[in-house]
């Protein structure tokens, strides 16, 4: 066991490496959509500021801190102050359950590659990001515009709705790992069908879930065909219109935050978290599941990119009616097979 | 029928009613009736013989003939004649029947009118401000001639807010505009809203007023006008510049050489065709769809090249001056031009395959913003907007001008009447356009560009000129008159029609579809405001005044 001064070291270095990593991704998920969808759109994305504009993101945060902060006379100060806090500090909180690697031993200390490891690991992402829609609709309350609270409303009805579908698509893995620790749900991924299929869930029948969590993560997270809540063209910014400096960079990160999170679920839950071939020295075999795992949620983050660049936005109540009368009877349907299988099999 | 058979009508049904008539061809017909018949005489002409309602003119007519004029144009697209009903008002008691009540879409001239020619159009049922500030003194009419075209009366006040109707009970007001992500120009709507549901809205526009029409006849000559028009719209303004430069002729009975009829053809479509694909990026930005907005600019792009080749800029070609056109088309040009056009083709063709299979665009614009055959009608629709809805109007094949009687195309025409429609409507639109411009280049013969005029123009002559702008007819009215300028020269921009029908469109649709649904008519805000007032901003609603804002301005420089 450890000692208490050991463990709250080695918790600290954990969270501070894990926010400064996460805050970078987050930093270049920005440029990396830029550029991408830049070049779908015939642009060029960021080219001034450092070689292949890899600068940008350092630019625009020195930017968002020295911008004039407004605040429009008419909000509700505190929960207008507050609500960016809480969409962030839920965004990034959900960081620490999720598993990056297997355990590692660093000068005798055996510990594993995340901030904490909880055997309720996915019910903790799930109730943390579903905190995050306060901030939101905090944001669109408090603003005291019209334009914020349209949108406040849209977002925390959407997110609220798509919730439903999200986690229910979570539960046929849920079944078949036995458990909600992500660990353990990655563990039993391990391995391969005759050597070549890797057994991942979306090759073990849970392909069809992995496209209902991948439709609902884009509206969870306001993503473009499902930006309703921020609809420039209807809704200005949507909620956060009144927003500036800081305060809209707040709620900037935390999407895309959540994009992360997301992605990292996608990968844990479906796709085999950290599993791929290992090869090479030692230390090249500890490394490559890091490795394995990145690839993963780039991937993931590219497609978001990709879907943002390909598809026009729905209407609200478009997307409504897409939820509650397509997705959820989807994702209902596949836990009860699921279920079925999994309970004959035994 | 042509102008003569119709006034033969007139003449049989009104009998003593109709004063007279001037005959200048064929196809135009100006009918001056008595101020009494008025009303009759424009029900008789838009209901029973099914005309489309152009547009309304007040002219101040006192220093020529000591009356007031009022005109009322109106179009027979199928016999292809334009026709004016026209009345002489006495200079006491300048007052007519309103005929809103009959012709819907005479509502917005009718109050124009009144704001600055000072005619009151009796029976109208919402006479309230529609081009001048809400600050402006009552009296003070700026289109009047004895108003000098520089002068600010010293009780208008530019900080008086606008006065809003209330909105209906249970309803809440969203403001939309004049500053808003998708309104590049300024207008303002308050919606009234339920929910997401909109339930009805009021406008409040021509905050760009810049005096145009009043600048040019005060100040201006016939010659310098052109380059003014143009400048009336960004996107469409050789539109205006070749509309108004075609009133003048036909009041002067000139003809322009054929070549400068293809080259202004060739030019009008080239404008269509960069409308058009704009529009069509626009349109795809409002539904959130980014990617094919910058791509129909990138095929956009080259055909404003090819512009700036030909004129030697990019947009405002300053093409026509009376009686000709100041830019030749060269043979390198020519060839150029073609290649452009092939590139187009293909490029819009890949476009137009993708779009119209596109599902979610579908589901975005089918039934959205619906107006139909009888909307059309009432509210004088006109352009894609008419034509999406199956009703087969274009004034290049109608009131055929330039060249277009000398080449084939066909009209466009959906039967949706929705933005689905439009949007087909004008996707196509393209491929008719570049096949003008190939048979123009083909047809084209050598000659001279310009006519050698020497004589002054006549004085006191009418000229109406209707041009198919992108977004529909453009209709200028012009009456010539001393030291080289027009007496009274009126424009319609096209949106000035259409924009009348939007609070019809959107009633009982969903906010987000608002926007598509104005967007769908393609708006040009700054046409229709153009007008006459004299350089002031009308007073929009605002906290600052202009003064308190210049104040500020210069006090953070410091």
């Amino acid at each position: 066991m450890l000692s208490v001064g050991t463990f709250v070291l080695i918790s600290i270095i954990k969270i501070v490496i894990a926010l400064i990593v996460l805050l970078t991704a987050v930093a270049y998920t920005v440029w990396l959509e830029r550029k991408v969808v830049g070049h779908i759109q015939n642009r060029w994305g960021p080219t001034r500021v450092g070689p292949f504009g890899l600068l940008q993101p350092l630019a625009d945060g020195v930017k968002f801190i020295f911008k004039e902060d407004l605040t429009s006379p008419h909000v509700y100060r505190p929960l207008y102050i507050a609500a960016p806090m809480i969409s962030l500090i839920f965004a990034l909180t959900s960081i620490a359950v999720i598993p990056v690697g297997n355990w590692v031993t660093v000068g005798g200390i055996h510990t594993p590659l995340q901030i904490t490891d909880v055997n309720m690991g996915l019910l903790i992402v799930l109730g943390i990001t579903s905190m995050g829609v306060y901030g939101v609709a905090l944001a669109g309350w408090s603003s005291n515009s019209k334009y914020s609270l349209l949108g406040g409303l849209r977002a925390s009805a959407q997110m609220v709705s798509y919730e439903v579908s999200l986690g229910l698509s979570l539960i046929g893995v849920l079944i078949m790992a036995g458990s909600f620790s992500l660990r353990d749900i990655v563990d039993a991924q391990g391995g391969a069908y005759w050597h070549v299929i890797p057994r991942w869930n979306i090759f073990q029948g849970q392909i069809f879930a992995f496209f209902i969590y991948l439709t609902a993560a884009f509206a969870e997270t306001n993503r473009i065909p499902f930006d309703l809540p921020e609809a420039e063209t209807e809704l200005v910014a949507g909620y956060h219109t009144e927003y500036s400096a800081m305060k809209f960079a707040m709620f900037f990160m935390a999407e895309y935050a959540n994009m992360i999170t997301v992605a990292c679920l996608a990968s844990l839950l479906f796709l085999g978290g950290w599993h791929g071939p290992l090869f090479g020295p030692a230390w090249l075999q500890a490394i490559l599941p890091l490795f394995w795992f990145a690839l993963r949620i780039f991937g993931f983050l590219f497609v978001y990119i990709w879907v943002r660049g390909t598809l026009p936005r729905f209407r609200y109540d478009q997307l409504m009616a897409f939820g509650w009368k397509v997705l959820l009877p989807l994702a209902i349907a596949n836990l009860m097979i699921t279920g079925l299988i999994v309970a004959l099999k035994s | 029928m042509i102008a003569r058979e119709m006034f033969e009508e007139f003449k049989a049904r009104f009998g003593p009613l109709i004063d007279r008539a001037d005959l200048p061809s064929d196809r135009r017909l100006y009918v001056f009736v008595d101020r009494s018949a008025v009303k009759y005489v424009c029900q008789h002409i838009f209901r029973e013989l099914d005309a489309r309602y152009v547009i309304t003119i007040g002219a101040d007519d006192r220093p020529f003939s000591g009356k007031f004029l009022v005109a009322h144009n109106f179009a027979f697209d199928k016999d292809h004649l334009l026709c004016s009903v026209l009345t002489q008002l006495p200079a006491d008691d300048p007052k007519i029947d309103s005929i809103t009540e009959m012709v819907p879409a005479a509502s917005w001239a009718e109050r124009e009118m009144r704001d600055l020619v000072g005619i009151e159009p009796v029976g109208h049922r919402y006479l309230k401000r529609l081009v001048l500030p809400d600050g402006w003194p009552e009296n003070n009419h700026p289109l009047r001639k004895d108003v000098p075209w520089n002068a600010v009366p010293v009780e208008f006040d530019p900080d008086r807010e606008f006065s809003f109707d209330e909105p209906p009970e249970g309803c809440t007001v969203v403001p939309f505009g004049p500053f808003h992500p998708t309104l590049d120009e300024p207008a303002h709507f308050r919606l009234y809203v339920e929910g997401e549901m909109v339930r009805g809205c009021e406008y409040r526009g021509f905050m760009v007023h810049r005096g145009i029409e009043k600048l040019a006849e005060s100040v201006m000559s016939y010659n310098d006008i052109p380059m003014l028009a143009e400048r009336i719209c960004g996107i469409c303004g050789c539109v205006h510049n070749v509309a108004y430069v075609q009133a003048v002729e036909e009041a002067a009975a000139l003809k322009p050489p054929p070549r400068a009829e293809y080259i202004r053809t060739i030019m009008l479509e080239l404008e269509r065709l960069h409308s058009h694909l704009l529009w069509t990026g626009l349109a795809c930005h409002i539904l959130g769809f980014d990617t094919l907005f910058m791509q129909s600019f990138r095929i956009r792009e080259p055909i404003m090249w090819i512009a700036e080749k030909i004129s030697g800029n990019r947009k405002t070609y300053a093409l026509c001056v009376i009686g000709g056109v100041r830019w030749n088309i060269t043979p390198e040009v020519k060839t150029e031009l073609r290649q452009t056009l092939d590139k187009l083709e293909t490029e819009w063709r890949a476009v137009v395959s993708a779009v119209s299979k596109d599902r979610n665009i579908q589901k975005r614009t089918w039934g959205v913003g619906v107006a139909d055959k009888d909307l059309v009608k009432e509210a004088g629709l006109i352009g894609p907007v008419a034509r999406a809805a199956g009703v087969d109007i274009d004034c290049r094949r109608d009131h055929p001008y330039a060249a277009y009687d000398r080449v084939e195309f066909d009209v466009i025409t959906e039967q949706g009447g929705d933005v689905w429609s439009r949007l087909l409507v004008r996707m196509k639109e393209v491929f008719e356009s570049i096949r003008i411009i190939r048979q123009c280049l083909d047809k084209m013969e050598v000659g001279p560009l310009q006519l050698q005029i020497s004589d002054e123009l006549p004085i006191g002559r009418m000229g109406l000129s209707s041009v198919e702008a992108p977004r529909g007819e453009s209709h200028h009215f012009v009456i010539t008159g001393e030291n080289n300028r027009p007496r009274r020269w009126r424009v319609r921009a096209p949106t000035y029609q259409n924009l009348q029908a939007v609070p019809r469109m959107i009633k009982d649709q969903q906010i987000a579809d608002m926007t598509i649904s104005l967007g769908s008519i393609d708006p040009c805000f700054s046409c229709t405001d153009r007008l006459e007032t004299i350089d002031l901003r009308s007073g929009v609603t605002r906290v600052w005044s202009q003064e308190e804002l210049l104040k500020l301005t210069r006090a953070k420089k410091v």
